[in-house]
């Protein structure tokens, strides 16, 4: 069922010739300003093969999670049988208060499945995006992903984030015994598959921005302490980051993916380390009697932000990237933890916790324009969609009555507007966002 | 740390329990130097948490001192700026009329000893609604200045009179926020609290809004009325989303020294 | 006389009582009550949990009195080897927790060694808050899961 979908995957783009008169496009979204209306697209089942109904219901979904589209429902529609190759009925379209238009023809080249597709601007009436796709027959989610990627960029002008995948902690059994287990799915939480097999413990997936590899942390064998662990999650082969006598945990890569950046514990004592993933070189980044933990890059790798209670208790520091010139950045009311840099360099996002409660919030690299986004009983452990503009972040509900409160994944933009639960198989902690899949 | 290399005779533990603590009793000189480096031992690394912990705090008070140093010097630079461009401005023979380049900032807050920006006066518009536009400006001026030369008594009588005479002047708001100023500066809280809440009632969305509630709560607060003083902190946020950070910030504080929920 | 003659009949059945407790060590556990320098003797007659206060890793009042205990008994059976396990509550975050409980694991170490007990006997580990020993989410269940166990298996 795996197949492997990284740079083996035949896949081509080509633009179309566009078949109407371009005009003034209508069909756009600027998605930071304070307030806005989702754009309403009429997804039409693709024609030429039953797979084109499917993809296009994941098209639907995609657009809709992001929560800037209103996906019109197709028992509304009025063009039926519409042509993918031939100008619609705008008339029609606008009727059923359509901005947008998505068609697309499904076909077979040579055993590979070929993938037309045209986004229409209703309001002006002509073509806003034509693109062709060939790849192989199974990888047709995959296909839906990018066309919907095509059609967020083309309204938003930012780069999609539906081509990707979630890694994140499966967790099952009572919590005195818990199993915990790497998971990896898609971003929609299709194709879900474990890739640790729960004899141990194993925590905090983060993805390689560059490569679909993962590090993460795992308890040894026999009380053994934990160790980090890194993972190609296509092949599968595992590779152990350093055998250090105390735990080794709180893995993060560096942008570039050839450095990952972990604490190490010893005598009570965490400290963050840099280590070359090829060469296994270490180099210490910070020598203090506090915890220091949860070191995430900037995203030009000349920063690292992390977590440290060397002032009593756990705020966020920004360092240089080979260590020194630490700099507290959070001065609210309360502890903050778990710092993750954006793609995009604007925000830290991060785990605040208050009184009663845990948020979950971004503000600026020097520690300006605090906002929090979503908070709750527990909310923990933000990771970023490659284009910066959502995080996804876990939920815990509280214990009662002897069972263990459920723990899900939820997604919400930057903006706070649009929170939604991320479907799993079984309660689920520690999300990681992977980059966009390569093409 | 001599007394660190001693140890306890390692044979004694193969005897049952009862005849150990016999043992211990007949031979004191044998086994107490043992107990009394195991004592030491746990003085010094509790001596070095402590030492630990305070060095924590410390680091943890020094960085909100930096921060809170850092704050003041930008808002310092702020004001500094806006008290150049003002006195440019009244240099040029500008004062008071005309269009204003958007430039300055909102004179801040500030301490709770009376501090006065010089320039509330000058930089309000004449806008009144009827009477003596200029006569008003003067009076509002004339209290002010006896504000700042710590006249209390007079400045009270100044403003309470702007107010009485120009209640729909665009600085009634101002005056009648420095008037509870002259109360709250002579200690007289009943007084200030009454002008304060008179205040927010008549001119809630006067420039000096979120400042008259401000001071409200920190004169609650002073009357040892905390419940009422966390009610109005509470009631900020809602009236004035717009507020300054400081102002924002400093009613947090506020808010944490009553220990507002 | 009379006095002297009772005393040693009392030593004489302190040691008979010693004995026998010797001798049941070797025996399997028989009935109610534990087998002294059986690991359930420590739990329960030593008692092989400390607690500590939210977000601390100091050892409490209460605390040091069950160390001082737990280092008495393990210097009377050294066989055992020792391993510390550190937990936190579920009021923190996953990885400064994992942290934050060797920091308690290594406060109980430090303890233990300070009291006799030798260095490499004593291992530490830190489950963070993975591995709670009360599930529920109230001050009561947090308290008891901010812990150092003395664990003898």
């Amino acid at each position: 069922m795996m197949i492997p979908r990284h740079l083996r995957t035949v896949l081509t783009a080509v633009a179309f010739a566009a078949l109407a008169v371009p005009a003034h496009a209508q069909l756009t979204i600027d998605m930071t300003k304070p307030s806005f209306e989702p754009v309403p697209i009429a997804i039409t089942d693709f024609s030429g093969d039953n797979v084109g109904a499917e993809m296009a219901t994941v098209i639907r979904n995609d657009l809709q999670n992001s929560g800037l589209f209103r996906s019109i429902p197709p028992g509304s529609f009025i063009e039926r049988n519409i042509n993918a190759n031939a100008a619609p009925r705008f008339q029609d379209w606008r009727s059923v208060g359509a901005t947008g238009l998505v068609v697309g023809q499904v076909s077979s080249a040579g055993g590979n499945l070929k993938v037309d597709f045209r986004l229409w601007d209703v309001v002006a009436s002509n073509q806003a995006a034509g693109l062709s796709f060939t790849s192989q027959p199974n990888n047709w989610r995959r296909l839906a992903h990018i066309i919907a990627d095509a059609i967020y960029k083309r309204v938003t002008g930012e780069e999609g984030y539906f081509d990707t995948r979630v890694a994140y902690v499966g967790e099952t059994g009572p919590l005195n015994l818990r199993v915990k287990r790497i998971a990896i799915m898609d971003q929609d939480g299709a194709n879900n598959r474990y890739i640790t097999d729960g004899r141990t413990l194993a925590l905090t997936p983060r993805f390689s921005p560059t490569l679909q590899e993962i590090v993460y942390m795992a308890y040894g064998e026999n009380n053994g302490p934990p160790r980090v662990y890194l993972q190609n999650v296509d092949s599968g082969r595992r590779e152990l980051l350093g055998n250090f006598p105390g735990m080794s945990f709180a893995p993060r890569f560096s942008p570039d993916g050839t450095k990952v950046a972990m604490s190490l514990s010893q005598d009570g004592n965490t400290d963050l380390y840099e280590m070359d993933v090829r060469g296994h070189g270490m180099r210490r980044l910070t020598n203090t009697p506090a915890i220091d933990t949860s070191p995430s890059y900037s995203n030009d790798g000349t920063q690292i932000v992390f977590n440290s209670d060397r002032g009593g208790t756990q705020q966020l520091y920004v360092m240089g990237a080979g260590g020194g010139g630490e700099k507290r950045i959070s001065f609210g009311d309360g502890r903050y933890a778990t710092p993750v840099w954006s793609p995009r360099g604007d925000y830290i996002a991060f785990t605040k916790i208050m009184g009663n409660s845990f948020g979950i919030g971004i503000m600026r690299p020097d520690g300006s324009g605090e906002r929090l986004l979503s908070n709750g009983f527990l909310v923990e452990g933000p990771t970023w969609a490659p284009n910066g503009r959502v995080l996804m972040f876990f939920k815990q509900q509280p214990n009662s009555g002897g069972r263990a409160g459920s723990v899900t994944l939820s997604a919400i933009d930057v903006t706070g507007r649009f929170e939604r639960q991320v479907p799993t198989p079984t309660d689920a902690s520690d999300p990681a966002w992977s980059p966009l899949i390569p093409q | 740390m001599a007394a660190f290399t001693l140890k306890l005779p390692g044979p004694m533990t193969i005897f049952p329990s009862r005849l150990l603590l016999v043992a211990a009793l007949v031979l004191p000189s044998a086994v107490l130097p043992s107990i009394a480096s195991a004592q030491q031992q746990a003085y010094i690394d509790d001596r070095l948490n402590q030492l630990q912990q305070t060095l924590t705090m410390l680091t943890g008070q020094l960085e909100q001192l930096q921060y809170s140093n850092t704050q003041l010097k930008q808002q310092m630079e702020k004001m500094q700026a806006d008290y150049e461009y003002r006195l440019d401005t009244l240099e040029k023979g500008k004062g008071g009329g005309g269009a204003r380049p958007p430039a300055p900032t909102p004179t801040p807050m500030q301490n709770e000893r009376l501090a006065p920006p010089p320039s509330t006066a000058s930089a309000a518009p004449p806008l009144a609604a009827g009477g003596n536009t200029a006569g008003a400006d003067q009076m509002y001026n004339e209290a002010f200045k006896l504000l700042q030369d710590g006249d209390y008594a007079g400045a009270e009588r100044g403003f309470k009179s702007f107010v009485q005479r120009y209640p729909q002047h665009v600085l009634a708001g101002n005056a009648q926020y420095w008037l509870g100023e002259t109360y709250y500066a002579r200690r007289d809280y009943q007084s200030a609290m009454t002008s304060f809440a008179e205040g927010y009632k008549l001119y809630k969305a006067s420039p000096k809004g979120p400042d008259n509630l401000l001071k409200l709560g920190i004169t609650l607060s002073a009357l040892n009325r905390k419940p009422d003083a966390c009610a109005i902190f509470a009631r900020f946020g809602q009236d004035y989303p717009k507020a300054t950070d400081l102002q924002k910030r400093r009613v947090d504080q506020e808010r944490s020294r009553n220990g507002c929920g | 006389m009379r006095m002297i003659k009772a005393i040693a009949a009392i030593a004489a059945l302190m040691f008979v009582a010693a004995c026998s407790n010797n001798n049941e060590a070797v025996a399997p556990p028989s009935g109610a009550t534990v087998t002294p320098g059986s690991v359930g003797d420590f739990k329960q007659n030593v008692g092989d949990r400390v607690y500590f206060d939210t977000d601390m890793s100091s050892v409490r009042e209460d605390g040091r009195a069950t160390l001082a205990k737990q280092a008495e008994w393990l210097k009377k059976y050294p066989n055992y080897p020792i391993l510390i396990e550190g937990k936190c509550d579920e009021r923190g975050t996953r990885e400064y927790n994992i942290a934050l409980g060797e920091r308690r694991a290594t406060s109980v170490r430090q303890f233990l060694i300070a009291q006799g007990v030798p260095a490499a006997r004593i291992k530490t580990i830190s489950y963070g808050k993975e591995r709670p020993d009360v599930v529920g989410s109230d001050e009561g269940s947090w308290a008891r899961n901010r812990v150092g166990v003395t664990s003898l298996e």
